[in-house]
Order: C-alpha cells, then sequence, then structure tokens
C-alpha cells in the first residue's frame, strides 16, 4: 500500500512538471504580448517586455521561471503590476471554494437523499418522479441551469441578487447551479446501486432474520452502494474546486475560472502558468485521494495491494 | 418598493429565502425526516460559506444607497483593468475613479466655457508656447494636506519614463524635451515644465499647440501626491491611506475584482456643491451581467449596455442614450496589392452602404462618413464639427464599379481575395459579415473574415499584418486632433503605411494656427484629404451609449470631451 502510494505521488508530482512545461511553452506561441493594448505604443511595449526579461531567448525564461518554480516562487501579475501570483491565486480560490465546498456537501446529501428514496421508496410517483426530474436536470447543461436561475429569482421575482458575493444571499443561486448537475448523477448513481443491492443475498438474510428495513438500507446496503458514487466524487470536486468559469461569469463573481479565461485574454503569462499548475496539483491531488481511499474501502483491491506488497 | 424589501437587512431574510429555495427543490412530500435532512444541509452550507469567506458579508453593493435614502449610489462599471495611477497603464478603472476623484487643472463644460478646477487661472505667451498655471491656494488632498505644483510634476516625470507603461505619455511630447527624455536621449531637469513656486506651474512647449488647454484632462496632466505616489507597481494607488485625491471624491475601500468605494472628500475645496456621500463602483465582466444587476435593483447606474436594452426600455425613465465621441472605422493597408491603388480603395468606400450596416448591428449605431467622430463638437460655433463642410465622400454603387474597373478589374474578375481582420466582438462579427456581403454583391469581389480575439487583433494591427483591420477610436481629448493625429507618418497608431507629407503639413499647420475659424478649415481640409480624396480609411459607424439610470438621481452631466458620464453633481431624490 505504502509502495502504491508513493508511486501514485510521484507519477503526479511528475504529471504537473510535464503540464508546466507544456504550457509554457504554449502560452508563448499565442500571438499578442501582455502589455499590448489599444492605447498603448509599440515602445512602451518593448520597455516594458525588456523590464520583465520577455525579450530574452525563450530557453533562458523557460529555465529561470522554472527554477522560481521550484522556490513556490510563481512570480507576479503583468496585467496587475506588484501583485504575486500566489496572491491571487490565494484571493480567488478561496472565493471558488467558497462555493464548491457548500456545493458539494449540498450534491451529496441530496444526491444521497433522493437515491435512497428512488430505490426504496413504495410509492411508484415517487420513484418515477425523481428518476424523470434527475434524468432532465443531469441533461441540462450548467450554464442554461445558471442562467434560468438567475431569470426567475433575480430578474423575474426579485428574491435573490444577481451579483457578486457581497452576502451570504449571494451565495444561493451559484451554489444551487453547480450543485445540480452532480446531485442528479449521485441520485442516479445512489439508485441504482442500492436497487441492486436491495435485491442481494445477504439483504433477504437480513430481512429474514427480522431486521428493520431502515437498519438494512442505512447499515449494511448503503454502505456498499456508496462505491461507485465515491468514484465520482473524485472527478466532481476537482471540478468544483477548480472553478466553473460559466457559473462564476454568469454570476459575476471572482472565482479562479474567471480568473483564468481573464489571464488568457490578457495574456498574463505568469498568471496563467501559475493558475494551471495550481489547477492541475488540485485535479492531481483530489483524483489521488480518492483514488487511495476507494483503494482502502473496498478489502478485495486492499488485499490486493498488501500481497503485491508482500 | 420591491427593491428595497429585497435589499434592505439582507442577513435577515436570507435565511427565508434559503428555505424557500429547498423546499421547492425538496418538493412537498418530504416527512418529517426530510425536513431533518434539508434543515441538516442549510445548517452545513451557511456554515462552510461563513467559514470559507470569514464572514465577509457587509461589504458595498448589498443595498443600492439610492433606495435605502442615503446619499449614495452604485455605478456598475466593466471589468477591473489597468492601475489608477495616472502615470500607469491605465484604462477603464483609472476613468471610472478619476472622473470623481481627481480635479484636473481646468476642464471645458458642455457650453465650451472653461470650468477651473485644480487652477484658478492661466496664462499664456503671444505664440502659444508658454503656459502658466496659478493653482488654488484652498486646494487640498484628501489627508488635509495642499496641493502643490510638484504633484502634478510627479505624475509627468514618472510617465516619462517608457517602463510606468503610460499609454498617453506621448500626449506630453509638446513639452520641450518631454521626447527626448522618454527615448532616453535628455536628462529629466531639461524638462520643460517649471515649478516657480508651490502654487505655480509653467510649462514650455517645443511647438505651439494651440489645444494644449484640451490635454490637461487626461491622466499624465492629472496630479498624483508626491509623498506617495513612486510607482505604478507598488499598490500606493488602491490603498485608501496614499491614494489620496485632490476631487470631491475619495477611495475609501478596495477590493480587487468585486469593486471599490469612494466617500465624499471633506477637505475638498468646493465641497458645499457635491451633495452624494458614497459612490461604489462595481466590476462587471460583461454588459448583459450589468444589465441583469439593474434590473434586479443591485446597482443604480449601468453604462455601455447592448443596444437590446434599448428596445428593452424604449420610452421609460430609466434610459438614458448618449453619443459617444467614437469612431469605427476600417484601415487599409497600403502595403497590399491592390489596396495600394486609391482607386480601389475610394471603390471599397463607395460600394459600401453604410444605412443598412446600421440597421442590421443596432440601434445604437448611426452611418459616418468621417475619422472625425459625428459628435465631437466644435467648441466656438457649440456644432459638430464634421456638419462645419461638406461630407467627404457619398456611396454611389455605379461610381464605384467604374472605378474598379479603371483600376483594371471590371465586375470584381482577378481581384485576389483580401482578408479582414477583426476582434471577436458581437459588433464587429455582425459588421464584418454585412461588409463582406455588400462587397460581393456590389463589386463582385470576396472578402475573407478572420475573427480573432482582441488582444491578438492589436497585435495584427501593431505587426501591420492585415489587409483590412478594424479600429475603433475614442476621443482622449475634446479637440479634433486627437483623430487627425493618428493619421500622421510617424503617428504609432498609423498602421497601414500612410506617409502623406501633405496630411502633415496640413494637421501641423493646424496645430498653431490660433484663429479658430482658419484652423477647422485646415482640419477639414485634413480630413477631406485623407478620408474624401486618398480613401486611407473607410468610416463605418458612430456610435451611442445606452445607459440604464435610476430615476431617482438627478445631476448627472456627459463629460463633452468623452462623452462619459460624470457623478460628482449628482443627487439623489
Amino acid at each position: 500500500m505504502l509502495r502504491y502510494t508513493l508511486k501514485r505521488i510521484l507519477t503526479g508530482i511528475l504529471a504537473l512538471f510535464v503540464l508546466a512545461c507544456v504550457t509554457f511553452f504554449l502560452v508563448r506561441l499565442m500571438p499578442g504580448s501582455p502589455f499590448q493594448t489599444g492605447s498603448v505604443s509599440e515602445q512602451v511595449v518593448e520597455a516594458v517586455e525588456r523590464e520583465y526579461g520577455l525579450d530574452r531567448p525563450l530557453p533562458e525564461q523557460f529555465m529561470t521561471y522554472m527554477g522560481n518554480l521550484l522556490r513556490g516562487d510563481l512570480g507576479v501579475s503583468y496585467e496587475d503590476p506588484g501583485v504575486k501570483v500566489t496572491d491571487i491565486i490565494g484571493r480567488t480560490w478561496r472565493i471558488t471554494a467558497s462555493l464548491g465546498v457548500p456545493a458539494l456537501i449540498l450534491a451529496i446529501l441530496a444526491g444521497t437523499f433522493f437515491g435512497i428514496l428512488r430505490a426504496v421508496s413504495r410509492r411508484r410517483i415517487v420513484r418515477e418522479t425523481i428518476s424523470a426530474v434527475g434524468m432532465i436536470l443531469a441533461g441540462i447543461p450548467g450554464f442554461a441551469v445558471a442562467i434560468l436561475l438567475l431569470l426567475l429569482f433575480s430578474v423575474q421575482l426579485r428574491l435573490l441578487p444577481a451579483s457578486g458575493l457581497l452576502t451570504p444571499a449571494h451565495y444561493i443561486l451559484p451554489v444551487t447551479s453547480l450543485a445540480v448537475y452532480p446531485a442528479a448523477v449521485i441520485t442516479r448513481l445512489t439508485g441504482n446501486a442500492l436497487e441492486a443491492e436491495m435485491e442481494k443475498d445477504y439483504v433477504l438474510f437480513a430481512r429474514a432474520k427480522g431486521l428493520g428495513r431502515k437498519r438494512i438500507i442505512f447499515t449494511h446496503a448503503l454502505k456498499n452502494a456508496w462505491r461507485p458514487v465515491l468514484n465520482y466524487i473524485g472527478p466532481a470536486s476537482a471540478f468544483l474546486l477548480t472553478g466553473s468559469f460559466v457559473v462564476e461569469s454568469i454570476f459575476t463573481i471572482p472565482g479562479i475560472g474567471r480568473e483564468f479565461v481573464n489571464s488568457i485574454t490578457n495574456r498574463d503569462y505568469t498568471l496563467i502558468m501559475g493558475l494551471t499548475v495550481f489547477m492541475g496539483a488540485v485535479v492531481i491531488g483530489v483524483n489521488l485521494v480518492t483514488d487511495l481511499l476507494g483503494a482502502w474501502l473496498d478489502p478485495a483491491v486492499r488485499r490486493a495491494y498488501q500481497e503485491e506488497a508482500g | 418598493m420591491k427593491i428595497l424589501k429585497k435589499t434592505s437587512g439582507d442577513r435577515v431574510c436570507i435565511g427565508a429565502g434559503v428555505r424557500r429555495c429547498r423546499r421547492n427543490e425538496n418538493s412537498r412530500k418530504l416527512r418529517q425526516r426530510g425536513k431533518r435532512a434539508a434543515s441538516l444541509i442549510l445548517s452545513m452550507l451557511l456554515l462552510c460559506t461563513a467559514a470559507l469567506t470569514g464572514c465577509s458579508g457587509a461589504g458595498g453593493g448589498g443595498s443600492t444607497g439610492a433606495e435605502s435614502g442615503e446619499k449614495a449610489i452604485t455605478v456598475a462599471i466593466n471589468s477591473e483593468t489597468g492601475t489608477m495611477d495616472p502615470a500607469g497603464s491605465i484604462a477603464l478603472t483609472y476613468l471610472a475613479y478619476s472622473v470623481s476623484a481627481l480635479d484636473e487643472l481646468l476642464t471645458f463644460d458642455e457650453n465650451g466655457e472653461i470650468e477651473y478646477r485644480a487652477a484658478e487661472s492661466y496664462e499664456v505667451n503671444e505664440d502659444s508656447t508658454v503656459w502658466t498655471f496659478h493653482l488654488r491656494e484652498d486646494a487640498l488632498w484628501s489627508d488635509g494636506t495642499p496641493v502643490t505644483s510638484a504633484d502634478f510634476l510627479n505624475t509627468i516625470t514618472r510617465a516619462l519614463d517608457p517602463v510606468s507603461g503610460s499609454g498617453y505619455a506621448n500626449y506630453l511630447f509638446p513639452i520641450e524635451n518631454a521626447e527626448a527624455i522618454y527615448n532616453g536621449e535628455a536628462e529629466m531637469d531639461t524638462l520643460g515644465v517649471e515649478t516657480p513656486d508651490d502654487h505655480t506651474l509653467t510649462f514650455r512647449l517645443a511647438e505651439p499647440c494651440v489645444y494644449f488647454l484640451d490635454l490637461l484632462r487626461l491622466p499624465v496632466y492629472t496630479p498624483s501626491c508626491e509623498r506617495y505616489a513612486d510607482s505604478p507597481d507598488s499598490g500606493w494607488d488602491t490603498d485608501p491611506e496614499t491614494s489620496l485625491a485632490n476631487g470631491p471624491f475619495c477611495l475609501t475601500e478596495y477590493v480587487p475584482d468585486q469593486y471599490f468605494v469612494l466617500e465624499k472628500n471633506e477637505n475638498y475645496w468646493d465641497k458645499d456643491r457635491i451633495h452624494l456621500e458614497r459612490i461604489t463602483y462595481r466590476f462587471f465582466d460583461d454588459t448583459q451581467s450589468m444589465a441583469n444587476a439593474y434590473q434586479a435593483g443591485e446597482v443604480d447606474v449601468a453604462t455601455s449596455l447592448p443596444s437590446t436594452v434599448m428596445e428593452l426600455y424604449d420610452g421609460q425613465d430609466n434610459l438614458l442614450v448618449t453619443d459617444l465621441i467614437a469612431t469605427r472605422y476600417i484601415y487599409f493597408n497600403l502595403n497590399v496589392e491592390p489596396l495600394d491603388d486609391v482607386r480601389v480603395r475610394e471603390a471599397v468606400n463607395l460600394a459600401v452602404n453604410r444605412e443598412e450596416l446600421c440597421q442590421i448591428v443596432g440601434t445604437d449605431t448611426e452611418p459616418t462618413y468621417n475619422l472625425i467622430a459625428k459628435y465631437m463638437k466644435d467648441k466656438e460655433t457649440g456644432e459638430y464639427f464634421v456638419d462645419g463642410t461638406e461630407q467627404p465622400f457619398e456611396e454611389n454603387v455605379e461610381r464605384a464599379r467604374e472605378l474598379l474597373a479603371e483600376a483594371g478589374y471590371p465586375n470584381g474578375e482577378g481581384f485576389p481575395t483580401l482578408t479582414y481582420s477583426y476582434p471577436t466582438l458581437e459588433m464587429d462579427s455582425d459588421t464584418a459579415q454585412v461588409i463582406q456581403e455588400q462587397l460581393k454583391e456590389n463589386l463582385n469581389i470576396n472578402i475573407e473574415l478572420n475573427a480573432q480575439e482582441l488582444q491578438s487583433n492589436y497585435s495584427s494591427r501593431y505587426a501591420g499584418n492585415f489587409d483590412m483591420i478594424r479600429m475603433n477610436w475614442t476621443a482622449d481629448f475634446a479637440d479634433p486632433y486627437t483623430y487627425l493625429s493618428m493619421l500622421l507618418s510617424n503617428s504609432t497608431y498609423n498602421c497601414s503605411g500612410i506617409r502623406d507629407a501633405e496630411y502633415d503639413a496640413l494637421v501641423e499647420q493646424s496645430s498653431s494656427e490660433s484663429d479658430p475659424a482658419k484652423r477647422a478649415e485646415l482640419m477639414h481640409q485634413a480630413e477631406q484629404l485623407a478620408v474624401g480624396e486618398q480613401f486611407y480609411i473607410m468610416p463605418l459607424y458612430a456610435m451611442k451609449s445606452v445607459n440604464l439610470v435610476n430615476p431617482k438621481i438627478t445631476g448627472i452631466r456627459q463629460i463633452p470631451a468623452s462623452g462619459a458620464l460624470e457623478y460628482r453633481y449628482a443627487d439623489i431624490g
């Protein structure tokens, strides 16, 4: 298990390094300069590029950047001179996470709840409604959900604010928009898995033994049914924690997704690099944790690794 | 008031809001357990949110001031770009900030009369080369210290260092030695700016410049407090402690990416004329979000909205449509065949139907046949400057076909396919398609469309890497020179290879002509030569700005030079 973990961490670091290299050169292949705007003359652009060392040969720039990266120094933003990239990441990621974490929790709780209901409800209408609504919600793209919620609750009903994150009320619409899709998927996964579990012999045995329905579902069946959900939560949380550009721009939220797209339009080389490396690290990290967790939870997998190690 | 209910007491109604929302979602059929689960979800959500945001709450624009009875307004502005340092690389943020927070030496009102601000008088010598300004002795920075001539010099010297990234440094070049200093060929102490005492500022110009007073509203001529303003990178400009204002409002809070707050400057010399207590500017990424926020009652003013808003709010008193002092036009690359032939350029210009173009592009555009902005006023006559003479040319498809035939392409035969490069903005994409279609139909020539990201488009333009490219120019100051200078042989914006000695001479002559009527005549001649005879460019349309303004706000003015809105004398009620 330890060897497996170490191997996974090393591959993760290698992947991150490759990501940084590829991004570095791709970014510089884009036409345009970070300092070219509508109202700045060519002399100014050249002078400022010299100041930032962008007139040096590319390999030299690359070595400098990678050296700094190893020391954890991501440089300063070109667009916002004097502001460190790490500060921008810290600021914007906190905002993104303040939406992503509640959205994830909401999705897990709502998804599990409706999943169970779908699998075990005795009323057909409940089961069918949950299936149908879940199917529809899983099929509507995120931006459509966001726009619909915005139009309905802010513009038409004027119940909830439409932009920014100034008060807790501002969180409701974006968090809901983010949670809808994962909640629908989790509902389906939990529902399907639980339905299958309920057919199994051990459930029948437990029932025959006279165990209560609730007890069977919550202490036995759900534990087994949750494994596919866990596999899904890994990528889903990586997605929620790296920020949805669409939701962030619809609700004018200064999160990391929006910052990423802006940094590309501004050709803010250091910021693009910093954000890519950071998001890459988050995705790789989250996937690593869920893989390890999944392996550890599954007795069969766990045993396989133990044998391999031993 | 509907908005009032929603926005006042945010914290109290949130719970209700979440619950209502949750209730919808969980469906009514939930039993008790469901309710317990829902309340658990709710409390966890709020807990997480509060923990992660550090309970930031409160802030600037939760409720708009105009609705809560306080004399405060919230203004939606375009996303944060550029610094607030007048000597740095400024963009939209500075423009919004400066009109409320900074006093230039003097400015012009809508009647073309001088309105003295930081200065109380000025003198100029016979040949318009030495300009002396006497600063107001009672003018104070927002921390109560006096505004001195050294503060004006501070911005100028810093902007003359190319590393500052100032896009306006070239407007300092009329000053003696400024250009040489900028290019590193002269020392700073040779600069033609003198500060004989704290309240006197003298500019010595290299050549006569009759429009010098119009330049004074530009950032590089605006003061920055010499005690704090050291470099565009040091962050002094966004720190309320060091970001001092000499105008009616001063910075009290700045939250990157979200908003900034200006409050009334109690040390302002003219504070009795100022009614608002606070202006909050909130950043928005796109204009549709701005319109939504206005509709949801989150902002009092939203500017430069899409033209669809004009139809949506038609006839309502929220809608305020203003003239933009801007021209959208196309550069022909004169180094590319057959665009080096004036007959071809004329043919293309004459074959486009601008009325039809504007109908398709949007109700906020109007055809123009000039380089100089259609809505720029002549300060002498009070009329639109371009109306002072005949239209440079008239559209005529027949004549266009003849010209094309004369140039060797009868019915477009043998005419190479030209590429038109434009940024991927909606308006420009629509324009490109209409022009492509019209030229195909009227002249039987093919235009290939090349939509580029804005930054790539700038880059192609600077590099001269295009056949035809879209250009937009918004006036920097209220004089036609801001347009005419674009096509001078040595202009940094002249990227299409225009080298016309006759044109350069006319424009130069106009800069030193002190008789306004004669000067206007020279400028009309120059424009006629460039647009109506040589057809160096293809003018397309002038634009209007669509704004939504809370009808309770009074006293919003339009800055004559740029057409932008100014809130310094605004009031509520």
